[in-house]
């Protein structure tokens, strides 16, 4: 036995170590007030009947983990977010952090508004490690000079929806005869629908005609698979092209060439874009991930029955169709104090750290990740999610430019030129440049 | 002495003993104090029209000069934004579609207006509680009256099923450019029109009853004495529902906006819709600033014009 071992505490050591507990029990209350001073931190997000509950969610669970930080969380209607944040930066209201769609980005970051992320705070150990874990178009549009603005989340594709039960009713197998090309989906819709004199009891396809938005999103695939583009190098709009007018002659061919959709029925009467799909007065619509409360609420029957189910869009070659894709981005006030930065890349990380959670809760709504949620064998079981996925990685991009609203404003007005006033497609695309030019051009010179 | 004269007195520094210059320089005169409180009185709707009424205004004017983002801060741009507005199609019919809106509705707002009070000045049973029914189109919520008539005006909505059987084919009132702006002009006369009713009324009921007993000795029928009796006592009362029926349709918004979003095309988009694209949708504050100042001074023109046309053929009645 060593001499060590057989020592018992001196006076000296008990004196030194309630000293050393007393210094100990002094500083380490304020060590520990210190990292948790209170953080009252803004946020904002749009609203989804099952995205914005779950970021919510996600919001209220790190606040409970974190009692020191309270979130002020707000959300608006989908196509008001950007209007308010642009308000909000107008008047030095815009929040800490928020929710950006996709194709606001180029703006935000061509003004400055946006605090770079530290990718070593949202647990990945470079930029390079952080962009290969999602497609590179999924960040394309949230990283600039090799910074990193946005933290991508929910990216989707659009699929095409069909109603199984009108297919067969028609005789067609909706798992073989799914229209693969522009052509077949003109035929395939004029089966479907259905006409009583001037009305249509069903139509077999329907375009969504409400909002700038979804003429974009709809109008983008069409484009890009008929060999156009939105923009040349230098920037100048060239929708008006050959190929333009080629993409807008099939995107018009549906109601005008086969008869089988009704443009003037539904602009601006119903409550959510997929209503005439939901309520089976349209066999077959363009579409985001359709959630099963979404067809639940709207038709219970087509829900329990599970009687639509998605397939990709047609394509100018058959089978090669291509959709829509967009996302958001996760962001941070670049005016935010750096407290309140780390506090939001410390939320974001924890909010993104359960993917699976966020499927329960928003499914089928895909994410940008390219791990941790599409192996999963929850994920695996929802129906046709290899489908939404491939609609999702195989998909375009809406138009990342500086004039995204004017661009979607001005091709808006000119599928409605075209649809309702059969309009002529090439003079009606010359204006539709023409505008998106004038835009570009003001734009420059501010 | 009666007080009045003591005050009097008093203010003069005369008949009370008290020397003028016994006052202090800075204890104010009767007349001056009562100034002063009616401009107290005041001061707060002064304070209030500066703030928040005409300050904005001069603001306006100023960023109209600017190129101005919302974010980054305004640069001077002199007469840039008005050159733009010159060159911009879209401005040029947009504008053509508000004096389209405007005149259509003021004009079928006065006649309605005037229609309606004359049916219900007969005095016919009834009439009363109709004008009560009608004003409710006026206490609706306008969300509401548009999403209704938005259903109403659908190609196989309630209007063109009432329409069908009377042999007409199917209207598509809110897609097809001829039909949508007569269709929003439609929705505002439905709205407003028993608005103005109830001026007229008030109007009609307060003319005097001498000159309709000689005229009807004279043998003047209804339509004569409507036009040589009714209509001239009336021109004051319709100067005023023009005027503000038009002033009420050029800064109309939520009805084109919220019924056909402007289109199809550009058929309804009047210029408040593009006031607030240009500044809120494309950030562009100073453009739509500019566009604003064009309203104003194309309304400040037509009220000007109203009150010379309608003072002049005032006193031509008189």
């Amino acid at each position: 036995m060593t001499k060590a071992s057989n020592r018992y505490p001196s006076r000296r050591d008990v004196i030194s170590g309630i000293g050393a507990a007393g210094l100990g029990a002094t500083i380490a209350p304020r060590a520990f007030a210190q990292t948790k001073k209170p953080v009252n931190l803004s946020f904002w997000t749009f609203d989804n009947p099952q995205q914005r509950p779950w970021v919510h969610k996600r919001v209220k669970m790190f606040m409970e983990q974190n009692p020191h930080v309270k979130v002020d969380f707000q959300w608006f209607a989908f196509a008001d977010l950007g209007k308010k944040l642009s308000v909000g930066f107008a008047t030095g209201t815009a929040p800490d952090g928020f929710v950006s769609q996709d194709w606001f980005m180029p703006v935000w970051l061509d003004k400055g508004l946006l605090a770079p992320l530290d990718v070593k705070k949202l647990g990945y150990d470079n930029f390079n490690t952080f962009t290969s874990d999602y497609a590179r178009a999924f960040v394309d549009g949230a990283t600039k000079d090799g910074k990193v603005y946005g933290y991508p989340m929910w990216f989707y594709g659009y699929c095409n929806y069909l109603n199984t039960k009108q297919f067969k009713e028609v005789g067609l197998d909706p798992d073989k005869d799914w229209p693969q090309n522009w052509e077949q989906l003109g035929e395939v819709a004029k089966k479907l629908t259905i006409k009583d004199g001037d009305k249509f009891t069903r139509q077999g396809f329907k375009f969504a005609m409400h909002a700038a938005q979804w003429t974009m999103i709809q109008f983008n695939p069409i484009l890009i698979g008929a060999g156009g583009k939105w923009f040349d190098e230098s920037g100048k709009c060239i929708v008006n092209n050959e190929a333009g007018v080629r993409a807008m002659t099939i995107r018009a061919s549906i109601a005008q060439k086969y008869g089988a959709e009704d443009p003037a029925d539904s602009i601006a009467t119903n409550p959510i874009p997929a209503m005439d799909f939901l309520k089976e007065r349209a066999s077959m619509f363009f579409c985001h991930p359709m959630p099963i409360d979404l067809v639940k609420a709207n038709n219970p029957a087509m829900a329990e029955q599970n009687y639509f189910r998605p397939v990709q869009y047609p394509g100018s070659v058959t089978g090669k169709g291509i959709s829509t894709t967009y996302g958001f981005n996760l962001v941070i006030n670049a005016k935010a104090s750096d407290e309140k930065q780390e506090t939001l890349h410390e939320l974001y990380k924890f909010m993104m750290a359960d993917l699976v959670d966020a499927w329960r809760d928003a499914a089928p709504f895909t994410f940008a990740k390219k791990t941790g949620w599409a192996d999963n064998a929850e994920v695996q079981k929802f129906p046709y999610v290899n489908e939404i996925i491939k609609a999702k990685d195989e998909g375009v991009f809406l138009p990342r430019t500086l004039v995204f609203n004017e661009l979607a404003d001005a091709v808006h007005r000119g599928v409605q030129k075209i649809m309702l006033t059969k309009a002529d497609i090439k003079t009606t695309l010359d204006e539709v440049a023409a505008e998106t030019d004038r835009a570009t051009a003001a734009y420059k010179k501010a | 002495m009666t007080e009045l004269a003591s005050i009097g007195q008093y203010e003069s520094g005369k008949g009370t003993g008290a020397e003028p210059s016994a006052r202090p320089f800075w204890r104010l005169g009767y007349h001056s104090r009562v100034s002063l409180w009616g401009f107290a009185f005041v001061l707060p709707t002064l304070i209030f029209f500066a703030v928040f009424k005409y300050g904005p205004m001069l603001w306006a004017i100023e960023l109209s000069f600017t190129s101005y983002d919302m974010v980054s801060s305004p640069q001077f741009v002199g007469l840039d934004n008005y050159r733009t507005l010159l060159s911009d199609p879209i401005f040029r019919e947009t504008l053509l579609n508000t004096f389209y809106y405007i005149a259509g509705s003021t004009v079928l707002l006065t006649v309605s207006g005037l229609g309606l009070a004359l049916a219900i000045n007969t005095g016919i049973p009834g009439a009363r509680h109709c004008m009560m029914v009608m004003f409710l189109t006026n206490l609706m919520p306008i969300i509401a009256v548009c999403l209704v008539w938005r259903l109403l005006l659908h190609p196989y909505g309630v209007v063109n099923q009432i329409l069908q059987p009377l042999g007409f084919g199917r209207i598509d009132w809110l897609t097809n450019s001829a039909t949508a702006m007569p269709a929003i002009i439609m929705v505002t006369v439905w709205r407003f029109a028993p608005y103005f009713m109830v001026v007229f009324l008030a109007a009609l009921l307060a003319l005097p009853d001498d000159y309709y007993e000689a005229a009807e000795l004279d043998g003047a029928g209804p339509i004569r004495r409507f036009c040589h009796i009714t209509l001239p006592l009336l021109m004051p009362t319709i100067f005023f529902v023009v005027v503000v029926s038009a002033l009420l349709c050029a800064r109309i918004f939520l009805m084109p906006y919220l019924i056909t979003g402007g289109g199809p095309g550009n058929a309804t988009r009047v210029l408040s819709m593009l006031i607030y694209e240009t500044g809120f949708s494309y950030l562009k504050m100073g453009q739509a600033a500019a566009i604003s100042v064009v309203l104003f001074a194309i309304m400040l023109v037509f009220t000007t014009l109203q009150m010379r046309l309608f003072s002049r053929s005032e006193r031509i009645y008189a």
